[in-house]
């Protein structure tokens, strides 16, 4: 991971455009069109590009309440369960509720010392 | 309701990911067409969960707008798609798949020329010294020889026609249908059975079953000089032309040419004995070289031995049943004969062979039994599962149903008070009701 000057998280994998990148991408690798390690190069890429995209192109802001069921703080990466949770969207001031929603979260602040 | 921005957000990072990557796949010698499919394939998957409007969907507005036209744009198709059964027969299955009948049917056409070609491909030197001295060697080519004789008779025809109408065609179907199995092999099949349906339902106008009947003979033999000569003629008129030397030598040949011939056509018409009700004078037989016609007589796929050594075909049940028994000897062949299995399994798998033709006896007339080969997949599945549990399938199941409510974010803050938390997050992703909402701050107020 470390062989480019930054290096980026790849939890965005786990999100759904993620998940359907690597769907895609092991469809490609089950026909044997591409090779593996060409699908992960795509993935690193996808990690750098989602990261930056987030960080530029999104101005929304949110903010959510309810209780938290479960912390965890490992490997500076802090993981919530957390129940009864109201999300508020800023644009539109729609509110959202979950009866769970997990929470996984990595440091902004130093992400290339991963 | 920032829902709307995932749309362009997504498709940033997607056009940004594939134009990122492109180099990548050149230096990997991937085509691009891999690239254009990942990107297709992964904006196909992201419509699918449904959690957002993308930009790549088709609006729903627009949707109700091609359906309303679709009816108006679809007509030229059902004409060639959906032809009646009556104008299907006139028609061919040539005219409905373009590129074989653009490969194949111009062989029985331009035979004349393309004679020479199978001569140059598929002669040796042997068979053409010998012919004359050897008439009752067996041929593997007949045409060939005969059209070394061309010379000799060929300038007695002035007027070329290279399309005659009469037993020519058959010869012209036979040399096509050697041609395609001597290129094609196995793969020309269904064209070389299309030849042969042609040619079987042609002999239907000649006396069956009497394939050494001295007049056919002569048919035969006419119409090899004059497909020689390119001609098109009375039969009478061109075997006098013939100088008589020249036709004892080519008759002696031919007569075993043509008997070979014959025997193959009694052959083909014995398969295709159904085939000739149809009427065969249709010229558009011979040219279809991609398979039967949809409405042909054939209702079987494999044939059989009878009792008196004559082919039988074999009915769909039968069939069924030589399909069931191998795979159940190959089912019992993988788990070693039954041995390693517990005694259960192993007598309900042993019973499988013995079982299965009485109850996929003649009442079955509606096709294969599906459950059968449910229930033996099943069974095999059975076998190896002792170590799975299929509630875990279950949990899986529940989670794929629904995507589960998760947020991807970076932190940049998180404080505890007591049992209170606070932090604050930013760049995050997050999925919630089936929904997909990114951010690029929030904050979080919870209590432990």
């Amino acid at each position: 991971m470390a062989n480019n000057a930054t290096t980026y998280y790849d939890l965005y994998r786990h999100s759904s455009i993620g998940q359907m990148l690597t769907d895609a991408l092991d469809d490609l690798i089950g026909e044997e069109r591409i090779d593996p390690q060409l699908a992960m190069k795509v993935l690193t890429q996808f990690d750098r590009v989602i990261t930056e995209v987030l960080n530029e192109k999104v101005k929304a802001r949110l903010s959510f309440k309810g209780s938290l069921d479960t912390y965890r703080f490992c490997d500076e990466v802090w993981t919530f369960m957390i129940k009864n949770v109201t999300f508020k969207l800023d644009n539109g001031g729609t509110s959202v509720t979950a009866d769970k929603v997990k929470i996984v979260s990595c440091s902004a602040k130093k992400p290339d010392d991963k | 309701m920032s829902n709307a921005a995932v749309g362009a957000v997504y498709e940033h990072i997607i056009n940004e990911v594939i134009s990122a990557v492109r180099i990548d796949f050149e230096e990997a010698g991937v085509d691009e067409a891999a690239l254009d499919e990942l990107k297709k394939n992964w904006q196909r998957k992201l419509s699918a969960l449904n959690i957002a409007q993308f930009p790549w969907d088709p609006k729903p507005e627009a949707a109700n707008v091609v359906q309303q036209h679709a009816p108006v744009a679809i007509p030229n198709t059902p004409q060639n798609v959906a032809a009646p059964p009556q104008q299907h027969a006139s028609y061919t299955q040539a005219t409905l798949s373009p590129p074989q009948h653009h490969q194949q049917t111009p062989q029985p056409l331009t035979l004349p020329g393309g004679n020479v070609q199978q001569q140059q491909q598929g002669t040796n030197g042997v068979h053409i010294k010998t012919e004359p001295g050897v008439p009752q060697q067996p041929k593997q080519d007949p045409p060939q020889p005969i059209i070394k004789q061309e010379p000799g008779t060929a300038p007695q025809n002035p007027n070329a026609h290279p399309a005659y109408p009469g037993p020519a065609r058959g010869m012209a179907a036979q040399r096509a249908a050697q041609a395609l199995e001597s290129q094609y092999g196995a793969r020309a099949a269904a064209s070389i059975s299309a030849i042969h349906h042609g040619m079987g339902s042609q002999m239907n106008n000649n006396p069956a079953g009497q394939p050494v009947q001295p007049h056919q003979q002569q048919q035969q033999q006419m119409y090899h000089q004059q497909q020689g000569q390119h001609a098109q003629r009375p039969p009478q008129q061109g075997q006098q032309q013939i100088p008589q030397q020249q036709l004892n030598a080519q008759q002696q040949y031919r007569q075993g040419v043509a008997a070979q011939m014959m025997q193959q056509r009694m052959q083909q018409q014995q398969h295709q004995h159904q085939q000739q009700a149809n009427g065969g004078q249709n010229a558009l037989h011979a040219a279809q070289t991609d398979g039967p016609t949809d409405d042909s007589a054939f209702d079987a796929v494999l044939m059989q031995r009878g009792p008196d050594g004559k082919p039988v075909n074999m009915g769909r049940v039968e069939i069924d049943n030589i399909l069931h028994s191998q795979l159940a000897a190959r089912a019992k062949q993988m788990e070693g004969g039954g041995l390693m299995l517990p005694l259960k399994e192993a007598t309900k798998t042993r019973n499988l062979p013995s079982k299965r033709p009485k109850e996929t006896g003649a009442s079955q007339v509606d096709g294969p039994d599906d459950d059968d080969l449910k229930d033996e997949e099943v069974d095999e599945d059975a076998i190896n599962s002792d170590l799975d549990d299929p509630e875990d399938e279950n949990i899986v199941d529940e989670d794929d149903d629904e995507l589960p409510h998760m947020m991807l974010c970076m932190y940049d803050k998180v404080q505890r008070v007591k049992n209170k938390w606070k932090c604050t997050l930013k760049d995050g992703v997050l999925t919630v009701n089936g929904r997909e909402y990114v951010f690029h701050k929030a904050t979080g107020e919870y209590e432990w």
